[in-house]
């Protein structure tokens, strides 16, 4: 790749469909999140937001509907949990884990931490950090910064020292880029190469865009169109041989006819063979080894010239 | 009072009269011998650029980046697997970030067109020219020869200046038509772009930071049927459709898969002439040339 600092966080290209192998020799890889956040905007979880009926199905009703599909299927989902959310419930945390799921870090309370400065960014991982260990009892390998439905865009906040932060604190992943739809490497610094491994994330296949939003009581509610983007992409991934990544949040899908499409949906991609179904981890630990960062990224010197009347 | 009413209606009507005489609608269009209609698929291929002009947050810029890594060459197989050239309207400083997929676009034949240097067209016309001699020789150097086609904002008669010959930015008509200069000479061909054959405007999310109200969020099917809906109303009466598509939105799986269905579906009707820019704006004026104005 020409690198450009503050233009480019990976390489020039992705992988091709034919470079790509999964474990035993699967056709496409699942990964499926379930974002435990009821935060609603940028500040992150508020009194207002624990005090709405939607966050009370969501922990309840919307969750145990959502755990129960995905058992009835056999497939497993890495679960992004901010620290709050894990101190209001650790029981149910820990039964998540129990169930075979991944317990992964979304953030101190989903807040954007865009404008905060790198020792309290630092300060906020740490004890988010050290409050997921002490609840589910292990380490979070994986770190979510999901967008929320009042944020301006639907592609999750991030510091520009979020990603080094993440390296230092030792995460293996982080959960959501939108430069690839397969895992891929998000760089930081050029001459070092120093890079951490970020899974795909899209807003098409996230069901809190298609559910009454913006807002509740919106009336835009286009659940319809959520289904038919999960089976497009599922179908055209698994052709590929690539990977599908979906991001549930039980407050919405878990409710009436989205539950229904829900159901129906993952009962559909089950039917299939060849399905990998790793968790963030798993699939973490797989990539890094198959096509770790040192041969798989191919940074070339930035080409750029600079001109008085154009962006640097 | 009555007096500065009529003044108006005389000042709208100058406007409207003058406004009319800088279109040139092509007459009785034919297309060459057995094709019923010509149809454009275009690129617009600015990646993270526009989201970096319009300084907008981390995750937009990857947002974008998937343009460049992975969209690009998605579409670049999807035309060749038909057998289809098309126009890929290339923002300037792609050229230094994307040397890779503009080498595949030409080695595949497709065209290389202006989309402004980094997706902005300056104010001051010294500046603008520098922005568009900088990316026709960027350009160039991919392709061997100057861009003959723009999809910008830029001053017509600058373009005409420097040796362009059609515009895709316009909506004046269904067909390609010609944009006169205020002299009344004619200045480009314009061959028509519409939002509503925009992949950008059915799947991109904060398109120009648009508020989460606005937001255009749908499925393949239903830009399927909407797209195949508008090539038919041209296919019936012998027109001209220019599809329009990101790299960053269209190259997703589930939208190559949704232009595989459609291209395939045109594909069965005869007499569809899937051409570049360049070749439709070519066959226009040698067969309808513009004609000068009357002053």
């Amino acid at each position: 790749m020409p690198w450009k600092d503050r233009y480019t966080i990976s390489n020039e290209t992705s992988l091709a469909d034919a470079e790509l192998r999964w474990p035993q020799a699967k056709r496409c890889a699942v990964h499926v999140v379930v974002d435990l956040s009821v935060a609603s905007g940028p500040e992150g979880i508020t009194p207002r937001d624990i005090r709405s009926a939607p966050a009370i199905f969501g922990a309840s009703e919307g969750l145990a509907l959502v755990l129960a599909a995905l058992a009835k299927h056999e497939l497993k989902a890495t679960f992004a949990v901010p620290a709050v959310t894990a101190e209001i419930d650790p029981a149910g945390i820990r039964s998540l884990i129990a169930r075979g799921h991944e317990v992964a870090a979304h953030g101190f309370k989903h807040e954007d931490v865009s404008a905060l400065s790198r020792e309290e960014e630092k300060a906020r991982i740490d004890l988010t950090t050290r409050i997921l260990t002490d609840i589910a009892g292990r380490r979070p390998a994986g770190w979510f910064s999901l967008p929320r439905q009042k944020d301006p865009f639907a592609g999750g906040t991030i510091s520009p020292a979020t990603m080094d932060l993440l390296m230092e604190a030792g995460y293996a992943y982080m959960g959501n880029s939108l430069a690839d739809d397969i895992p891929h490497y998000w760089v930081t610094d050029f001459a070092s190469r120093r890079a951490i491994l970020t899974l795909p994330y899209y807003y098409h296949f996230d069901d809190q865009f298609f559910s009454m939003f913006p807002v509740q009581g919106s009336g835009l509610e286009n659940s319809d169109m959520l289904f038919r983007n999960w089976r497009a992409e599922f179908d055209a991934q698994y052709k590929r041989g690539r990977f599908f990544t979906m991001t549930l949040h039980p407050q919405h899908i878990g409710w009436c006819n989205r539950m229904a499409g829900l159901e129906a949906f993952l009962g559909y991609m089950a039917s299939l063979p060849d399905l990998w179904n790793p968790t963030g981890a798993e699939c973490a630990q797989y990539w890094s080894a198959t096509y770790p960062a040192a041969t798989t990224l191919g940074l070339e010197p930035s080409i750029w010239k600079d001109y008085p009347d154009s962006l640097s | 009072m009555t007096d500065s009413l009529s003044q108006e209606i005389g000042g709208l009507k100058a406007v409207a009269r003058d406004w009319a005489a800088r279109h040139q609608r092509i007459e009785n269009l034919t297309w060459p011998a057995g094709k019923r209609i010509a149809v454009n698929f275009t690129a617009d291929f600015d990646a993270m650029l526009l989201r970096r002009l319009n300084n907008e947050p981390p995750m937009q810029l990857a947002k974008g980046e998937f343009g460049g890594r992975v969209g690009i060459w998605r579409l670049i197989e999807l035309f060749d697997a038909h057998g289809i050239k098309a126009t890929i309207f290339t923002v300037g400083r792609i050229c230094e970030l994307y040397p890779q997929a503009l080498k595949a676009a030409v080695r595949s034949g497709h065209e290389l067109a202006d989309h402004m240097w980094e997706h902005r067209v300056p104010k001051e016309l010294d500046v603008e020219r520098d922005h568009l001699r900088r990316t026709a020789a960027a350009l160039a150097k991919f392709s061997g020869r100057r861009p003959v086609g723009s999809r910008s904002h830029h001053t017509p008669t600058l373009l005409r200046e420097e040796g362009y010959i059609y515009n895709s930015h316009g909506a004046a008509d269904h067909r390609p038509y010609y944009v006169l200069d205020d002299k009344g000479a004619p200045c480009l061909l314009e061959l028509p772009f519409h939002f509503a054959i925009d992949d950008a405007m059915f799947f991109s999310f904060a398109w120009y930071a648009s508020a989460n109200g606005e937001q255009r969020l749908s499925d393949t099917d239903r830009v399927f049927d909407m797209w195949w809906a508008g090539f038919m109303q041209q296919y019936r009466q012998g027109g001209y459709l220019n599809v329009c598509l990101h790299p960053f939105v269209s190259g997703r799986a589930l939208r190559i898969a949704m232009l595989d269905r459609l291209i395939a579906r045109m594909k069965t009707l005869p007499g569809v002439w899937f051409a570049t820019c360049e070749e439709v704006a070519r066959h226009c004026l040698e067969a309808h040339p513009p004609k000068r104005n009357a002053a």
